[in-house]
């Protein structure tokens, strides 16, 4: 809020408000498949029109089959990464095993909805195998509404790369086609062209995408080139 | 001459006195009486006995009926703790209410907090650390001032399979394939031993955990004055009504 | 909750290999609440020569009718029918008149350019500055939705048959993403001497 002035130059005077939030752009993609599943989030961390980094990995590795796509305000991001990583081994102490993806997919929502009056303001994309080993990806809102889908585009650009998504995963409004569990290859070409046509036009998506692909033998990485302007 | 073996009881007897005032203060022998003597109040209780089987879990307990006026049902020694999850006391059984209070909430807390259930061993292991904070001045208020007096039988069906976990006032728990507790418990423990083999069905572990109980109780067993529970992974919690126990009484000479 | 989004709709065009395509939804609603399922926002101004013009529904209508008025009075005076170019200047010079006071729309144009003999797309803002293209042109409540499948879908070189699939691809998947726009589609494939105009039907929530 501004410094309000009275006439004579007196009166109250009001400090500037501190705003606990930032936007620090980036985008998320994920996708599941029957056996595996695909995340992918850009490398640009921005605030404003400035770019503070080409090359920030949002993706987070939380076990052999769950990584985290997370993006926001940064600050929050890492707070969130760094207590749910905390939880985890507290779980993992407790109980003797690692905590599966529909147990971290809870856990999230909890502690999201935990901070319901203050929140981290964060988008957040889970993605991993089941306990069945089926591939899974639940989306959030910043006060832990959560969902389990087979895609979903979170951030930034989720207005530019959903319906994408819907189309070519989802396989809406096409007519004559055998509707089909996406394949490997499929998947991770959709998520690279999905990031291609956000970074054209969404400047706080671009520079790079980070891709997790991760099945039963555990978790591949890849990295993509996007425009960097 | 008094014989030495006289003398050391003596000896110890004056200073168990000494030692029992303050329930978390080390005999110089290395004791704990007040939790000993708690292991000891579980002796006097109802037998109860469960049988881990890979096809589920039997509990089958005793009820005392120390009247012809008192009401059965309302003698209430196994209990669900959560549908996968079942527990058979014995001993001060207020204070196993507590317990299975604070087994039930931790299972309830697993479940809002990642969406599944929560293992047996879990539970044991909350319970566990309940059962140890008998004293705990530090605690505002919550802690017991003296252990539990209760044993108590784990009885659950989890990723790992069925399971049997036991125990002790000392919050001591450990996995058994059998085991019985309460004032027939040695007895009990004894016929278990011998019957117990690892490819029993949960038919048989019915059937022999009622034959023991049987022998090792006072009163005639009927369906009024025994209690049994199953625990599979198929109908999870499952307490027999009266009909059942005497379809399975039936078949015990 | 911006003056542009209160009746919701949009508007899509794409430019092809000797055609080019426009589309418009179908729904007109108060907020969240829809009234009709067969407002079309893109309008017939001459041979071959279309304008969108998404945005307030009483300013789409406002400024149709006083474009048309521009229009008989130019094709009067001079004597020939508009060329796409000039329409386009047209609509900017009358937008830019109420530069203070703007009337809420966002115009697309699309037409053949006869003595060029070649496609024409173009769009502005609200305040008639005006972007040329030979991609594609947008605009209107899911505009960040066609953004982002225009880019997917758009291909240089296109044929009138694969154009008016992108277009409707685009404009399908992006506005049932939003919930102020849809509710069926009218796509124009502009080519040299013949314009087809297809229906859609889509999902209607």
């Amino acid at each position: 809020m501004a410094v309000v002035e009275t006439y004579a130059g007196y009166g109250p005077i009001q400090a500037q408000r501190f705003s606990p939030y930032a936007d620090n752009g980036g985008s998320i993609v994920a996708i599941a498949g029957e056996d595996f599943a695909v995340i992918g989030s850009d490398t640009r961390l921005t605030v404003g029109y400035a770019i503070n980094t080409r090359e920030q990995n949002k993706l987070f590795r939380l076990s052999d089959k769950t990584v985290l796509g997370s993006c926001g305000c940064w600050c929050d991001v890492l707070t969130l990464t760094r207590v749910l990583n905390a939880r985890m081994m507290m779980y993992n102490h407790e109980h003797q095993k690692v905590m599966g993806t529909q147990a971290v997919a809870q856990l999230l929502s909890t502690m999201l909805y935990y901070k319901r009056f203050f929140p981290y303001y964060v988008s957040n994309i889970l993605a991993g195998l089941d306990e069945n080993g089926k591939g899974a990806v639940y989306h959030y809102d910043p006060v832990g509404h959560y969902e389990r889908n087979y895609y979903y585009a979170g951030g930034a650009s989720s207005a530019l790369l959903q319906p994408f998504l819907d189309n070519q995963v989802g396989l809406k409004n096409m007519e004559n086609v055998t509707k089909e569990i996406i394949s490997l290859e499929k998947a991770v070409a959709v998520v690279k062209d999905a990031f291609i046509s956000a970074a054209e036009r969404e400047i706080h998506t671009g520079d790079a995408i980070m891709i997790n692909i991760i099945d039963k033998n555990g978790i591949r990485e890849e990295k993509f080139a996007l425009r960097k302007d | 001459m008094i014989h030495r073996s006289a003398l050391r009881l003596i000896k110890m007897f004056l200073t168990r006195s000494e030692y029992d005032r303050g329930v978390n203060t080390f005999s110089p022998e290395g004791r704990l009486f007040q939790v000993e003597y708690a292991i000891e109040a579980i002796k006097l209780g109802s037998t109860a006995i469960g049988i881990c089987t890979n096809e589920g879990v039997v509990l089958a307990v005793e009820k005392r009926i120390t009247s012809p006026l008192m009401e059965p049902t309302t003698i209430e020694k196994i209990v669900e703790v959560d549908k996968h999850i079942g527990c058979a006391v014995s001993g001060l059984i207020a204070d196993s209410r507590t317990m299975v209070d604070r087994a039930r909430l931790e299972c309830q807390n697993h479940w809002f907090s990642y969406n599944e259930k929560m293992s047996v061993e879990s539970v044991a292991q909350a319970v566990s650390n309940l059962a140890i904070q008998f004293g705990d001045s530090d605690d505002d208020g919550g802690a017991m001032s003296r252990p539990f007096g209760v044993a108590i039988l784990f009885a659950g069906c989890d990723e790992k399979g069925p399971q049997l976990f036991h125990m002790d006032p000392s919050g001591t728990f450990v996995q058994f394939d059998a085991k019985a507790i309460g004032s027939g418990s040695e007895g009990a423990q004894q016929s278990l031993q011998e019957q117990y083999h690892k490819s029993m069905t949960l038919k048989e572990a019915l059937t022999s955990a009622l034959t023991i109980l049987k022998q090792v109780m006072e009163e005639k067993l009927s369906s009024t004055n025994v209690e049994v529970v199953t625990v599979t992974p198929q109908k999870f919690f499952h307490m027999y009504s009266k009909d059942e126990v005497e379809e399975v009484i039936k078949d015990i000479s | 909750m911006s003056i542009m989004e209160y009746n919701g709709g949009c508007v899509l065009a794409m430019m092809g290999k000797d055609c080019v395509g426009i589309a418009t939804d179908l729904r007109f609603g108060v907020q969240g609440m829809t009234v009709a399922y067969n407002y079309e926002k893109v309008f017939d101004v001459g041979p071959q020569l279309y304008i969108g013009l998404p945005g307030l529904a009483t300013d789409t209508e406002t400024v149709l009718q006083r474009l048309k008025l521009r229009v008989n009075l130019y094709e009067l005076k001079e004597g020939r029918k508009l060329q796409p170019a000039v329409l386009t200047s047209m609509v900017a010079n009358m937008l830019y008149e109420r530069r203070f006071g703007p009337y809420f729309v966002e115009p697309v144009i699309a037409g053949w350019d006869s003595k060029k003999n070649k496609p024409y797309l173009s769009t502005m803002d609200l305040i008639g500055c005006i972007t040329e293209t030979d991609e594609f042109a947008l605009a209107g409540t899911c505009s960040e939705q066609m953004y982002g499948m225009s880019e997917a879908l758009w291909q240089p070189d296109l044929n009138a048959d694969e154009l008016f699939e992108s277009i409707s691809q685009a404009m399908m998947n992006a506005f049932d993403r939003d919930a102020v726009s849809g509710m069926g589609a009218i796509v124009h494939i502009i080519e040299k001497d013949k314009v087809t105009t297809r229906k859609i039907k889509t999902r209607m929530d």
